[in-house]
């Protein structure tokens, strides 16, 4: 018998005829729709429609896929239907498929349970578009938190919370807003942050309760919805809650999703934006404090200034800032006649600092043995021994002492100070003395307080002032060494009006005209094993704390005479 | 008798305090080592114990956390006394949570130190 299938009077399988509903063709203009015949509702097999805000499939036998509406939905199953074309004449492989799609599209869709009559495409162009809108407007973060719960279906809650953190940093940093007006701000350890965000990385509802997180101290009553976003530079949470303890609706928790994804990109925008921010205050301070001339220049627009230290050449530097470091910019330091003399500086600083860790790591490992050989020598003079003895253990308790005073002094001197403290000049004074004493040693040093200086405070940075009178004293008594005359050191003390004055005045060979006229230039130097940057370099941090330091020409006295002039506020 | 145990680890120091405490007419026993004081405290009746910080094996906050099998903590308050060249505020932080006195190294005045270790 012959298998009338195969005959070949068979009527061939014809494409599938889809009648769309008008309502929803204008949807349809962006998709190819060319392996489907859209034609009058009679003579098509699948009428595509939208009744009451859900989308209907009509087949002649019978209605399917009756749930919400929205273009994705349709899109999805004419994408079906186009890649299963061929087998769709038969009509039950078709509700087959219907039936799949339908599963699929509930499981996406139909959490979104609508009002009658509410048509899920609104909501969602709504919320794109308030998206939208909201993130183009906001210019940081927080603003960004704060409108997010203008968008349609955030209406009913209350507050909206960020914990960012940007890799690399210590802290994760917590900022949004409380029951819609109270602006909040915190710090999160690291590690509870990223126990915190783990959790709800690894969650699928995405909706907690305040008391799972004790650790964090959320600013929530009760539950709340979280959605991690990660990004190559910060890890972030973003959390919402309406303060109460009813659980939050499938529709919410998908919407809330989606939300979060649609602004990720405003996310990173914004982190950039704030991370620029940041990193312009950073460049601010790190030039601002910088102890060489740097030129700073745009990469983009090639506009350049210079930092404080060349201030004669200041250009309008907020603008620059405003304008111009957006982008990229390089440093350099400033090119001109005296920068040899700077790169000497920048080595010289490094050694200082290098000096700092070696003093530290010093001062620790002596402060233990030194505090031991003091309680042995104090117990040797509480015991029952001769008396001579006792003496000889009391000099060497002082000695100690010594050691341990130097090694204080000198790690005090290289610790790095923030801010300027109020210093007494007479402290100030001694410290130098002190750290001069081996260089110094067979010079005799008189020191004279005028005008009630003894007690004066002044606001300076105790390291400078402590480098420049060091270096002061050490070429005196390094002048003095070789001299016929007597070897006195002079250190006087005055004020006038608004300024504190310190003489230091040595008994040592004249210093010739023409060489005094060079004394502050970089490199000149009369010493065998002289750098010639110590009175440069005393200069420059004399000038950085708003004094100076001058070469008094005194033609009735030997020796040299310099000034050290400081603010008295 | 007044019976104390010094836990230090620098032998010179731990020495010393020892000589100076019983010059004074304490009963002092010494250790180095955090782990074998803390036998020492459980096994025996001490007075008072003074601690360095930094052991080397513990530190002497472990010592205290573990002399809770036996004292109180107003035992501990009152027992313990740390010494430390560290003043952090954390290390202050916690000395204030067990409530006991906290001594910086080097101390100035030696009459001082001991008196407070051991009033």
């Amino acid at each position: 018998m012959e298998n009338r299938y195969h005959s070949p009077n068979q009527e061939t399988p014809k494409g599938l005829t889809v009648f769309i509903d008008q309502q929803i063709r204008a949807d349809f203009d962006q998709l190819d729709c060319a392996n489907l015949n859209l034609t009058n509702p009679i003579a098509s097999k699948l009428i595509l429609l939208k009744k009451d805000g859900r989308l209907s499939v009509k087949f002649p036998n019978g209605e399917f896929c009756d749930f919400p509406y929205y273009f994705k939905n349709v899109e999805k199953i004419l994408d079906g239907i186009r890649s299963h074309s061929q087998g769709f004449s038969h009509s039950d492989a078709f509700e087959g498929f219907i039936r799949t799609t339908q599963t699929i599209e509930k499981k996406l869709y139909s959490g979104v349970s609508l009002r009658p009559g509410e048509n899920v495409k609104d909501l969602w162009d709504e919320i794109i578009k308030k998206v939208n809108l909201i993130s183009s407007e906001s210019q940081s973060l927080r603003s960004l938190m704060e409108r997010l719960l203008e968008v349609p279906f955030l209406q009913k809650f209350e507050s909206s919370i960020i914990v960012l953190h940007l890799k690399g940093q210590t802290k994760a940093e917590l900022l949004g807003i409380l029951w819609r007006s109270e602006k909040i701000q915190a710090l999160v350890q690291i590690k509870e942050f990223n126990s915190f965000f783990n959790s709800i990385k690894k969650s699928k509802i995405k909706s907690f309760s305040n008391d799972t997180f004790p650790k964090m101290d959320l600013p929530f009553n009760g539950t709340f919805l979280a959605k991690e976003v990660t990004s190559r530079r910060y890890s972030m949470v973003a959390m919402v809650s309406r303060h109460d303890f009813l659980s939050y609706s499938v529709d919410e928790i998908k919407l809330f999703e989606t939300c979060i994804d649609l602004l990720q990109p405003h996310f990173e925008r914004l982190i950039d934006q704030e991370f620029s921010d940041q990193r312009i205050s950073e460049l601010r301070v790190c030039l601002k404090n910088f102890p060489l001339p740097l030129k700073v220049r745009d990469s983009v627009s090639g506009t350049s200034f210079l930092n404080d230290l060349c201030s004669s050449e200041l250009q309008d530097k907020d603008s620059f800032f405003n304008k111009n470091i957006q982008n990229s910019f390089t440093l350099d330091l400033y090119d001109s006649d005296e920068l040899r003399h700077y790169a000497f500086d920048l080595f010289h600083f490094q050694r200082i600092s290098l000096l700092g860790e070696l003093l530290n790591t010093l001062r620790h490992e002596l402060s233990n043995p030194l505090f031991g050989l003091k309680l042995g020598s104090q117990l040797f003079t509480m015991m029952d021994v001769q008396e001579d003895s006792k003496e000889l253990m009391k000099e060497i308790g002082k000695n100690i002492g010594r050691c341990q005073t130097i090694i204080e002094n000198f790690s005090n001197l290289y610790q790095v100070q923030n801010e300027p403290k109020p210093i007494s000049i007479k402290k100030i004074i001694d410290e130098s003395i002190i750290l001069s004493k081996s260089e110094s040693r067979e010079t005799k040093k008189i020191v004279e307080y005028f005008d009630d200086t003894e007690s004066l405070e002044l606001n300076v940075s105790l390291i400078f002032v402590v480098q420049i009178l060091f270096n002061l004293i050490v070429n005196a008594s390094q002048a003095m060494r070789n001299s016929a005359y007597s070897r006195d050191l002079k250190v006087i003390i005055t004020s006038k009006n608004d300024q504190v004055c310190i003489d230091v005045i040595d008994s040592g060979p004249d210093i010739p005209s023409d060489t005094q006229s060079q004394l502050f230039k970089p490199f000149f130097t009369t010493k065998s094993q002289g750098t010639g940057l110590g009175l440069v370099l005393s200069r420059n941090l004399a000038i950085k704390m708003g004094g100076n330091l001058e070469y008094l020409v005194n033609n009735k006295a030997k020796g040299a005479h310099f000034r050290l002039t400081l603010p008295r506020r | 008798m007044i019976k104390l145990l010094i836990i230090e680890d620098e032998l010179l120091i731990q020495q010393s305090l020892k000589k100076l405490f019983e010059l004074k007419g304490f009963k002092v026993d010494t250790s180095a080592s955090g782990k074998v004081a803390i036998d020492l405290i459980l096994n025996n009746d001490y007075d008072r114990i003074i601690s360095d910080l930094m052991l080397n094996d513990i530190s002497g906050f472990d010592v205290i956390e573990e002399s809770k099998k036996r004292f109180t903590s107003e035992e501990i308050s009152k027992k313990f006394v740390i010494m430390t060249a560290y003043n952090s505020p954390q290390v202050l932080l916690r000395a204030n949570a067990y409530q006991c006195k906290l001594i910086h190294k080097p101390w100035d005045d030696l009459e001082a130190a001991m008196k407070t270790m051991t009033e």
